[in-house]
């Protein structure tokens, strides 16, 4: 068989699956927002759900609300999740640890949220502690963390559930990295912290990022979490998109699709601007 | 493509154990230790509340110990059971799907330069990145006319989205490890192509591949937004029902059904946990 | 490696498990409607029938699955499929995308229990079988007159749904931290400010936060008389005003200064089983009791209804247009009409709901067995909520309040 045929073979099932399933659900979404159901013979071009989508009054602040709890649950969970790497890197604390670590990676996160929700709660695990100590009264003094507005515990929430994602991610690169790299800047002079933000980190970079990128989209997209955790109002844009979709309100449905567009939309310019920033990193070969 | 290849977990497992060998300090262990509360913490008050009922503030500890939870959870008539093996045989479908179209792809993608190759990069990482809301709002009207909305192959087909790209990474970076001499070397000593599938690639790519099925498994085990949209709600997965019983705040068997939610993922772990020793067992003692 | 053998059987057996539509003989909609019911009992025999019902309250579930589907099952031959949803507004929209995607015959929904905005929702798509309702032999012991049972939310049912249960709405308070409730909707405002902190209601538009924002807006207008009938955009400002400046001024008086409400009603219960609140509510009583048991309330919870009027109302089970097992969804929608599944039902031990049954059209016995049924100390009792129950409001009112709170309380 010549080389190219085995390769289009190995190739084109998963660009036939992803292509079908995922480009063709995606342009099917765009048409419908214009008004074309292709499978049920409609054919009205419309901008309506466009304008009804962006007149939605909580729009924007959704928006807002959603990027700023993506881009808190990335900025600690990768924080965390790369230090939590190092220090099993060069610490550790054994098979528990190891198991622990992984234990939350299976964890699915409607039931993280659901326990984060009897934690942190006003009435919750926490309150209920705090009170023991004698430092509350009732409930109302507890910090009100669940359905906040800021989305404390949602965020709690993401990190609990993609800091040991990140920091797998961290410690595969670190095991390509090897430690050499460090203790030969260590041997030169350098302090433990020069010699990470110097040698280690730029070695690991393009996988961390790629690590928060996904995080990044995760966070944007998920429904449960919010569902569970968030407040009343703001809400996040997977719960406004999916409210409005199960509206009984039909013509809310396409207005709903291109909300849940308008968020894969920040997704993709969020790719973009990764590669962008990996692109221009030299040492990529290195890792390989 | 490149970063995300070599980033993800070659053999993860064995890394951590390793790394976790080494002696250690205070500071660093405390460290790790408040980390790992902060990560277990959560599960804790499900545990409890599944075991007792009126556990009402400020009571820490419940009065009651109360198994009816786990009664009413297991009676032939709550639903659960089946939830629980619909959402083993999706998430297992959607893990064969996953490598059986994934694998290949990512033996391709790390072993071979071709035209095109960045689109297809392009395709495998959109996923991961573009949230599959409005995917499956798309893709919901097709299936429901094909007879596909609500039906667990359905489902299937649509966690396959989500499942793929992953399985594609992690199998491209297990590849690009891969000493593609070796199969050389085999079948320049005779063996068929089944022989050489069988007696070198698999055992090598083993551990790799069930890293990946890992993955695989929890990213679908995991999902409530694509079943519940595609799934029209009458493919009650395991996270549906939990959340059926969230919303009505039964917090005792919410907790029993987060409980068995999670015993699979963790079984999942442990069983390619042991894949991944096995592996190293081999290693040493063939070198 | 031994994972692809059990690959391929998992594949397989994802292959197969196809949905298998177990279909009698289909019934034209005609037929349905004029057959005699005898003739719908033979099609639906040895069927299947898919009912779609909110599975959150695992009593309701396991009546449902259990003794319900026995009994159809012994009786017909049918077999009953639960599926659980966490919203009725879920099944709406799936029949709302099952027409758009062109899917006329051979629906998921079979039976649906409904009622309110979701029920005008599909009536006014044209998206139920109707005409069907009042010639259910079990129907006889409706009245089919009753103003409660004919218009569901103002909505006229026209037989396009069977009534299944009543219900009225009804406030839970803990009787060992709070002595005597007040009884008026004005004494509760006095209440409310009295007590900061602890009072708040579910944001609408969940069901039962809704219906209390609608009790507010009756109060706010001098009555109920004063919303009654069909919308009305000029009496609704007028009441508009006068409703959301009094819920505006109550915020700094709720649970965390109003500033944000329990999403759903489950919240707003484990705010007051947890104290944080003293008041809960609910459009159907009997959960309080259940939730004593169950362990979701505290022992000494009891309830009470405004003395100035309670809302009441009906729900119904409906057949979407195009579902799969009409015939077997009208002979379950039958028996549940039945005076033995309706007691079953209406028992506290079972799931409590109030029948939608005419006792009068009942023999004596029968009719003393639904009055003889215990009452779980925390739940109302019946007579005090008939004597104060008021019709709903029509659903365009409903909504136009729900859309308005949201517009100018919730944000």
């Amino acid at each position: 068989m010549p080389a190219s045929i085995r390769l289009a073979l190995m190739l084109l099932p998963a660009v036939v699956v992803l292509g079908g399933l995922f480009l063709g659900g995606l342009v099917l979404a765009i048409i419908r927002t214009v008004g074309i159901v292709p499978f049920a013979g409609r054919f009205d071009p419309t901008l309506e759900p466009w304008t009804r989508a962006l007149q939605e009054p909580d729009l924007l602040l959704s928006i807002l609300v959603t990027l700023w709890v993506a881009a808190a649950s990335t900025l600690i969970a990768t924080a965390l999740g790369v230090g939590a790497a190092l220090l099993l890197h060069r610490a550790g604390g054994g098979r528990l640890v190891t198991l622990l670590v992984q234990f939350n990676l299976t964890v699915p996160h409607v039931v993280t949220a659901v326990g984060m929700a009897w934690l942190l709660g006003q009435s919750g695990v926490l309150a209920r502690l705090a009170h023991g100590a004698g430092a509350i009264d009732r409930p109302g003094d507890f910090p009100a963390l669940v359905n906040d507005p800021w989305f404390v515990a949602d965020i709690v929430a993401y990190v609990a559930k993609e800091v040991p994602f990140v920091a797998v991610v961290a410690l595969a690169m670190l095991a390509a990295v090897g430690s050499a790299p460090a203790i030969t800047a260590r041997c030169l002079g350098a302090t433990p912290l020069q010699a990470f933000r110097h040698v280690t980190w730029p070695l690991i970079r393009p996988g961390i990022l790629a690590a928060a990128t996904v995080v990044f989209a995760f966070v944007l997209g998920t429904y449960e979490v919010p569902a569970v955790l968030g407040p009343s109002h703001p809400k996040a844009l997977p719960v406004l998109a999916y409210q409005m979709f199960t509206s009984n309100d039909i013509a809310d449905r396409p207005a709903a699709i291109v909300v849940s567009l308008l968020m894969a939309a920040v997704g993709v310019v969020c790719l973009v601007a990764v590669r962008r920033l990996m692109r221009g990193i030299s040492g990529l070969e290195v890792v390989r | 493509m490149t970063a995300f290849g070599a980033a993800l977990p070659r053999r993860a497992g064995a890394l951590v154990r390793r790394a976790a060998a080494r002696p250690q300090g205070f500071a660093a262990r405390s460290a790790l230790a408040l980390l790992l509360v902060l990560l277990v913490a959560p599960f804790l008050p499900v545990v409890v509340w599944s075991v007792t009922r009126a556990w009402f503030y400020p009571a820490i500890v419940p009065q009651t110990l109360d198994l009816s939870a786990w009664t009413s959870v297991f009676s032939a008539t709550s639903g659960v059971p089946a939830a629980l093996g619909r959402s083993v045989l999706i998430a297992l479908s959607a893990t064969g799907l996953a490598m059986l179209f994934g694998v290949p792809a990512g033996r391709a993608l790390a072993l071979h330069r071709f035209p095109g190759r960045r689109l297809v990069e392009v395709l495998v990482l959109a996923p991961l990145v573009v949230p599959p809301l409005a995917v499956a709002m798309g893709l919901h009207a097709v299936f429901l006319k094909i007879g596909l909305a609500g039906t667990v192959p359905g489902v299937v087909l649509a966690h396959i989205i989500p499942t793929l790209p992953y399985v594609i990474l992690v199998s491209a970076s297990v590849f690009s490890a891969f000493d593609t001499g070796l199969e050389d070397q085999a079948r320049s000593l005779g063996a068929t192509p089944s022989q050489v599938l069988r007696h070198v690639t698999v055992p090598l790519l083993a551990p790799g591949l069930a890293v990946a099925a890992l993955f695989a498994f929890l990213v679908s085990w995991s999902q409530y937004g694509l079943t519940l949209l595609v799934g029209s709600g009458r493919v009650p997965t395991m996270p549906l029902i939990l959340m059926q019983f969230v919303t009505a705040g039964r917090q005792d068997v919410a907790g029993a059904i987060a409980v068995l939610t999670v015993l699979p993922g963790v079984l999942a772990l442990v069983l390619s946990a042991r894949i991944l020793a096995a592996a190293a067992a081999r290693e040493r003692t063939t070198s | 490696m031994p994972i692809p053998r059990r690959i391929v059987l998992g594949l397989l057996a994802g292959a197969l498990a196809l949905p298998v539509a177990a279909r009698a003989a289909p019934l034209s909609e005609d037929a349905l409607r004029t057959a005699p019911f005898e003739t719908i009992v033979e099609a639906a025999r040895g069927g299947t029938v898919n009912f779609f019902l909110w599975g959150g309250d695992d009593r309701i579930n396991a009546y449902v699955s259990g003794p319900l589907a026995e009994a159809l099952k012994a009786e017909y031959g049918i077999t009953l499929n639960r599926v659980g949803v966490a919203d009725t507004a879920e099944v709406v929209n799936q029949i709302l995308s099952e027409q758009e995607a062109g899917v006329t015959d051979g629906g998921a929904v079979d039976l649906v229990w409904i009622n309110g905005e979701n029920f005008r929702t599909l009536k006014t798509g044209g998206l139920l079988l109707c005409g069907y309702a009042e010639r259910l032999p079990n129907a006889r012991f409706v009245d089919w007159s009753d103003p409660s049972i004919a218009n569901d939310f103002g909505t006229p049912v026209d037989g396009c749904e069977v009534p299944w249960s009543k219900a009225r709405f009804a406030l839970a308070y803990d009787s060992a931290r709070t002595a005597e409730p007040p009884k008026t909707m004005a004494a509760f405002l006095d209440w409310v400010r009295a007590n900061p902190g602890r009072f708040t209601y579910a944001a609408p538009p969940d069901f039962n936060g809704s219906a209390f924002v609608r009790h507010v807006f009756m109060h706010a207008a001098g009555g109920a008389e004063a919303l009654s009938g069909p919308f009305d955009q000029a009496r609704f400002d007028a009441a508009a005003e006068k409703a959301y400046g009094l819920l505006d001024d109550l915020e700094p008086f709720l649970w965390r200064e109003g500033r944000t409400y329990p999403t759903d009603i489950a919240q707003l219960n484990q705010l007051f089983a947890n104290s944080e609140v003293d008041f809960t509510f609910n459009y159907e009583p009997t959960v309080f009791g259940a939730g004593v048991a169950d362990g979701r309330f505290p022992e000494t919870t009891r309830s009470f209804a405004f003395d100035d009027g309670t809302l009441a109302n009906t729900s119904y089970v409906a057949v979407p247009f195009n579902a799969a097992n009409k015939a077997a969804a009208l002979v379950l929608a039958n028996h549940l009409l039945s005076p033995a599944e309706q007691l079953r039902k209406a028992d506290p031990a079972v799931w409590g709901m109030a029948t939608a049954l005419d006792l009068d059209r009942l023999t004596p016995a029968e009719a003393e067995a639904f009055r003889a049924l215990p009452r779980h100390p925390a739940v109302i009792a019946d007579e005090d909520l008939a004597d104060r129950a008021m019709a709903e409001l029509s659903a365009d009112w409903l909504e136009a309040i729900e859309k308005g709170w949201i517009e100018r309380v919730g944000r």
